[in-house]
């Protein structure tokens, strides 16, 4: 059979739908409304420095889980990608799930912040944060779920305080960061990062930005923007698009020194298999984690592939350890139609059977 | 669907008549004497340089790169339609377009399309752009974090000899200085050389992956599926380069290219701020290494300070629970002392109990 059906009047007519499509579509993008991100009403619970601690409010009708689900997002990107808009929210259906959630949001570092190191960010900040939630509730131990770079970051922090942590969620979280099809750890394996670090004290969100779009170039900086005039019309798909795009490009600095640790610990010394991994004077070691884990990845994810989240199995003392793979993107686990269905009533069911 | 139903020649003679009647009434529309570009993709640049003043930085830069891919996706669809007019078997049609795609990668590109582009067209030129995606994002990075627009860098010619040159150690009372400015001229070569590095890296990338458009096309007739849109014969091409660009950057080679980009790019800012930090002490100003040495120290004492807060916060709790513990102690020993006497109670009226009669 011949793979072409290209016929020419339908050409023609392919070719006026689109700048049909583009004319009549660009009205609603010149007079785009203000983009909002995080949908869910939310309290300010704590704050120290850049770093906010929210608790989120619960539909009236849902009754809470006693033990309340703190979310550590990535240092990269902004955390609103969990409550992206009212129909792509994996905190609101956390929260028509029975959980109490609470989340931090790191916030823009600037310059005064580049000696924050890994040790500030985990035995400081988060450990504060966690700190804050126990008083409140008056437990011992509440509910970690780590999404990314977050998700490294729990594995630590249950490692160094595992008297604090009830249960562990990790989201799409490298744990091997050596995988063959690791495409970012390739490229960082020959990087100077003291080179980088010393040269640049923070590292800047264009380049992470740049990274990121390498990955996949042309339908990240291209295809993406034909597609987009499918939705030009429609201004509510429009809007969506748009909210996307600015958490795209919505990347903040990094603090230098904790890139620094970051990179070198776990891209390049792949720290949690390998060991060596210090936060400030205390070793991580994984076997150290005794609670309940829920290891959640993507099938389809190009940028913590899954078999660097699957290397978890194994690797914690927890004798309760379950795997939810998704059919789907690092993005997508949050924001697709299958991932409100799937992944945050999964995560409420497996912790109310642990909460029973 | 069989070849020779759809690619007959009378059938083929009115489509083509349909296209050339359509393209001329565009032509026409536009005032355009001369057809150098396709109706639509002109009218698609007349209408957005009418428009693109009235939008805003961000939707400017964005509807600018959504014009980049319509230009592309229009030039290849009709590039398709002018091949597929000249010949009358589909095979010959998706040939001529893999070798005029072909062409623009290896440099030959007169008659591409059947004669609709010729050498030096913008048009062309853009469309080979296509796999200077990655370069173009690099770009925008290094603009991001420089001073000036651009890669400044990228077209500035450099000799070898000049490295020589830079060897020669200094004399006298400006050795120092004369050192700083030759290792600084020295990174900027180096850059300049990983940064060609870089860009020869990706120059093959493009033929690669004409290649990979024909074998899918090959495979596609095998199975029996059909592309049956301009989008989709422009996402064959976009998943065909994807394919390729993503098995390149993941050899060695590419590693150890885009590593030394970096490294070369850090090294030469790194000799740039020590210039600055140079002329910046030489004003009795604060200078970037200064201030990070405070900022060090600050944080150190910030952590410690914050871990000493914790530590009395701690302390303060503890001796809070003791005072209480201190002050209920009376009340818990009387709480104790009270069971006992009731027990005390209960046990004498369990022996009176018993000590009544049975029946």
């Amino acid at each position: 059979m011949q793979p072409f059906n290209l016929r020419p009047d339908q050409l023609a007519e392919e070719m006026l739908d689109y700048s049909r499509k583009l004319g009549k579509g660009v009205e609603n993008l010149l007079n785009a409304e203000k983009i909002d991100t995080g949908v869910t009403p939310k309290v300010e619970v704590y704050r120290e420095d850049k770093l906010r601690l929210y608790r989120y409010e619960s539909p009236a009708d849902v009754v809470q889980s006693r033990v309340p689900t703190l979310i550590v997002y990535a240092l990269v990107n902004r955390p609103y990608m969990t409550d992206l808009q009212e129909n792509r929210s994996t905190v609101r259906n956390l929260l028509a799930a029975g959980q109490d959630v609470y989340l931090i949001d790191w916030g823009y570092p600037d310059e005064a912040d580049r000696a924050l190191t890994m040790d500030d960010y985990i035995n400081g900040y988060l450990d504060r944060c966690v700190d804050v939630i126990r008083k409140r509730h008056k437990l011992d131990k509440i509910n970690l779920l780590g999404i990314c770079q977050g998700g490294a970051f729990s594995l630590c922090y249950t490692s160094l305080h595992p008297d604090k942590v009830k249960n562990l969620i990790t989201m799409v979280t490298p744990v091997d960061f050596k995988t063959p099809d690791n495409m970012l750890s390739a490229w960082v394996q020959q990087m100077d990062v003291d080179l980088l670090i010393d040269t640049l004290g923070n590292v800047p969100g264009e380049l992470l930005n740049w990274t990121f779009l390498s990955l996949k170039p042309f339908s990240l900086t291209g295809q993406k923007y034909l597609s987009m005039v499918d939705v030009l019309e429609d201004k509510e798909k429009l809007k969506n698009f748009l909210r996307m795009e600015k958490w795209i490009f919505d990347s903040p600095d990094q603090a230098g020194e904790t890139f620094r640790q970051f990179v070198k610990d776990f891209y390049q010394n792949n720290g949690f298999l390998e060991g060596g991994v210090r936060i400030g004077d205390r070793p991580v070691d994984l076997k150290n984690i005794s609670c309940p884990v829920l290891n959640i990845f993507a099938e389809q994810d190009h940028l913590v592939p899954p078999d660097a989240s699957r290397a978890l199995r194994g690797l914690t003392g927890s004798g309760d350890y379950t795997e939810l793979s998704f059919p789907g993107g690092h993005i997508g686990i949050y924001v697709s139609g299958k991932a409100q269905k799937q992944v945050p009533p999964a995560i409420g069911r497996w912790l109310d059977e642990r909460d029973k | 669907m069989s070849e020779s139903a759809f690619w007959n020649e009378d059938w083929m003679k009115t489509q083509q008549k349909y296209w050339e009647d359509w393209t001329e009434m565009s032509r026409k529309a536009m005032g355009l004497e001369k057809p150098a570009k396709s109706p639509l993709e002109s009218a698609m640049e007349h209408w957005w340089q009418g428009i693109s003043p009235s939008a805003g930085d961000m939707t400017s830069d964005f509807m600018g790169k959504m014009m980049e891919q319509t230009q592309s996706y229009f030039r290849m669809a009709e590039g398709y339609y002018k091949n597929a007019g000249a010949g009358d078997s589909w095979l010959d049609a998706a040939n001529r377009t893999v070798a005029d795609l072909r062409k623009l990668f290896t440099g030959s590109v007169d008659n591409v399309f059947s004669g609709s582009e010729t050498a030096g067209d913008d048009a062309l030129h853009k469309m080979m752009a296509f796999w200077e995606m990655p370069m173009d994002n690099w770009q925008r990075m290094v603009s991001s974090l420089s001073l000036m627009p651009g890669d400044l860098l990228r077209n500035m010619p450099h000799k070898e000899g000049l490295d020589r040159f830079l060897s020669a150690p200094g004399l006298g009372y400006l050795r120092e200085e004369e050192g700083q400015y030759k290792q600084l001229t020295r990174s900027i070569v180096e850059y300049q050389r990983c940064l060609g590095e870089y860009m020869g890296f990706f120059s093959n990338l493009g033929l690669l992956s004409v290649n990979r458009m024909q074998e899918k096309i090959e495979e596609m007739a095998e199975s029996g599926k059909q592309v049956e849109s301009a989008r989709g014969l422009y996402d064959l091409w976009v998943s065909s380069s994807e394919e390729v660009y993503g098995e390149q950057v993941m050899t060695p080679e590419y590693a150890k290219i885009h590593g030394r980009l970096v490294n070369g790019l850090m090294a030469l800012k790194q000799k740039l701020g020590q210039v600055v930090d140079e002329a910046l002490g030489g004003l009795n100003m604060p200078t970037r290494r200064e201030l990070r040495t405070l900022q060090d120290r600050l944080q150190e004492s910030r952590r410690e300070a914050k871990a000493m807060r914790a530590e009395l916060e701690g302390l303060k709790e503890q001796m809070i629970e003791l005072r209480s513990q201190a002050t209920s102690k009376p009340k818990a020993s009387a709480v104790a002392s009270t069971p006992k006497k009731k027990a005390a109670v209960k046990k004498k009226a369990a022996v009176k109990k018993s000590r009544r009669p049975a029946g």
